[in-house]
């Protein structure tokens, strides 16, 4: 494998979508920079558990925002709810999912991977090139999140909150999205279409979503939440401590990193769609 | 033309007597449809060979499998002795293949194109200059985007990156689509000066008349089998010929003879067609004193393709 070609290649699928990257990215910084410029426009954590107990019981369970969890978890807690949202979900998740359907399913839709599959690159090759992309598309959206929320904190100073508990955040959303852009390269390796990718991958992490959100209040649904992403990405715990919880970090590292393999042993074997 | 003709070819080196193509038994089911049927072709170093074929004969299949876009479901090809599936990478050194002028990416510069598909290739470009000169690319269009251009200019930019390499083997599907007719003659002129410095070149093409100009050898293929394969002048020399016979006076009616059908007879005029070893009707005519004129014509490859897919008549044995 020649390093020059597989970086040519990287470059390329970078900069196909730089445009809507950059857009995606900025969403996601902006979404949590709002979260403490809200809870201080409240007037912080107290301020907001005295409204937040005004809530019916049910709601609070939806919101997962009852008063003796927040209670128990303060500024941090509040602000570990901008990660569990669905708006700032549904951005990191566009941003990796589009990248990782447009690099395999979508070049060999529209026939541009015959460029350098016609020349002397492997498949494999080819497939790194497009792992290098998806950790540099990782690595930017997981960083955007907590980015937003230090420009936000500074900004905004809603109350005591350990900055340095970031970091932790930080690799605890690349591990989500590194098992969201695992999951999604498998099924563009496997596609014939980019449309199809997003298809099947929203449905999954919509799957995974409401799966993690429902079992709390439908016993039933307990017994394959270990099947849900979400299961294993812990803002609240990991903002509160200040460290990302090994074992569920390791799980969607780990996750990622086999529907990757199992993408390659997919897209080596495959017929490119005609 | 500096640096074309004459530049040497430094960076290849493959053993000799390797045909640069082979197709072996070569069988690729996709579900119940069967897009080549046991296909066997062989085509030597330097030759330039057309690959003739309506749309769902097979002729992009054969190609995507030599390219190692498909894995063939039986048989095998390879490319200067290497597998196209299970060695790709060193069966596409130095070689060059035509990408549709549609999958070019719409964000890059011309130049910038160029210089990505040469990164690929992780070969130097000596005929870039002059190719560019040849299909009248200018600096200016290079500068442009190539969401900008012209189909046909996508078109030789495609040429461009597909050539400039100098490849040992260049693999052209419709290489002239979207052309004008003055580039369709310099393309022919490029595969002419291709030819010279020793390339293989194996073009699929809808234009019977350029592959005719431009290739020693042709199979064509129906229903994912070649039906024939042969030089040029063979397929030409085998098939019949209009015999077009003018007599001095009303033109008499041509007896039964085997191998020769009457086409149309009207005045003085009659024209016959016969096979090509068919000179004792040659011999016949010219001995009669009221023929004034013999105009024999030898059939195109258009005529030829047409046959094979209006005949029921498959049995034609191939050329090699």
């Amino acid at each position: 494998m020649n390093l020059e070609t597989i970086l040519a290649l990287t470059g390329r699928g970078l900069r196909t979508g730089r445009l809507s990257l950059v857009a995606l990215v900025a969403a996601i910084a902006g979404f949590t920079f709002v979260q403490p410029v809200v809870i201080a426009s409240f007037g912080g954590a107290a301020a907001l558990d005295a409204l937040i107990s005004r809530i019916p019981p049910a709601f609070q369970a939806f919101a997962r925002t009852r008063p003796e969890f927040l209670a128990m978890t303060g500024l941090p807690g509040y602000l570990s709810l901008g990660f569990t949202h669905p708006i700032y979900i549904v951005l990191s998740g566009a941003a990796v999912i589009s990248y990782a359907a447009r690099v395999l399913a979508g070049e060999m839709a529209s026939g541009a991977i015959q460029l350098p599959l016609s020349r002397p690159v492997s498949r494999p090759a080819v497939y790194l090139a497009n792992v290098l992309g998806i950790v540099v598309v990782v690595a930017l959206a997981a960083a955007a999140g907590p980015f937003g929320m230090l420009i936000g904190i500074w900004y905004a100073r809603p109350g005591e909150f350990s900055i340095s508990h970031l970091w932790p955040m930080t690799i605890l959303c690349f591990a989500l999205l590194w098992a969201i852009a695992g999951l999604s390269l498998l099924l563009s390796s496997a596609a014939n279409n980019a449309g199809q990718v997003v298809g099947w991958a929203l449905g999954l992490l919509l799957f995974s979503y409401f799966v993690d959100y429902f079992a709390g209040v439908w016993d039933p649904l307990r017994a394959i939440l270990f099947l849900s992403l979400f299961e294993y990405f812990t803002p609240t715990q990991t903002l509160v401590n200040g460290v990302a919880d090994a074992r569920s970090t390791g799980i969607l590292l780990l996750a990622g990193s086999v529907a990757l393999a199992a993408g390659l042993g997919i897209f080596t074997r495959r017929d490119l769609p005609g | 033309m500096p640096g074309f003709r004459h530049a040497p070819r430094t960076f290849w080196c493959y053993a000799g007597d390797v045909d640069a193509i082979v197709i072996d038994r070569l069988t690729k089911r996709f579900g119940a449809i069967t897009a080549l049927d046991a296909v066997s072709l062989h085509v030597p170093e330097g030759e330039t060979y057309g690959f003739l074929g309506p749309n769902g004969a097979g002729k992009t299949t054969a190609i995507r499998s030599l390219l190692g876009f498909v894995r063939p479901t039986s048989g095998a090809c390879q490319i200067f002795g290497h597998d196209c599936w299970t060695d790709g990478v060193r069966a596409r050194r130095g070689l060059g293949f035509l990408v549709a002028s549609s999958t070019l990416y719409p964000d890059m510069t011309g130049g910038d194109f160029l210089d990505y598909a040469a990164r690929l290739t992780q070969q130097p470009t000596p005929l870039r200059a002059t190719l560019l000169e040849r299909f009248e690319v200018g600096e200016a269009a290079l500068q442009r985007k190539v969401g900008g251009y012209s189909k046909g200019t996508k078109q030789k930019l495609a040429l461009v990156a597909c050539l400039q390499s100098d490849p040992k083997l260049v693999i052209l599907d419709e290489p002239t689509d979207g052309l004008d007719p003055l580039m369709q003659r310099a393309f022919e002129a490029v595969v002419a000066l291709l030819r010279e410095r020793g390339a293989t070149v194996f073009m699929s093409s809808h234009d019977l008349g350029e592959v005719e100009r431009v290739c020693q050898r042709v199979a064509i293929v129906r229903d994912g089998t070649v039906v024939a394969e042969a030089t040029i002048d063979d397929l030409t020399a085998r098939r019949q010929r209009m015999i077009e016979v003018t007599f001095t006076g009303q033109a008499p009616d041509w007896p039964r003879v085997p191998s020769v059908r009457l086409v149309e007879r009207g005045g003085n005029r009659l024209v016959i067609s016969a096979r090509s070893n068919s000179r004792d009707v040659l011999a016949a005519l010219a001995a009669r004193e009221d023929v004034t004129d013999i105009l024999v014509t030898r059939p195109s490859l258009e005529q030829i393709f047409h046959e094979y897919y209006t005949s029921p008549d498959d049995s034609e044995p191939t050329g090699r």
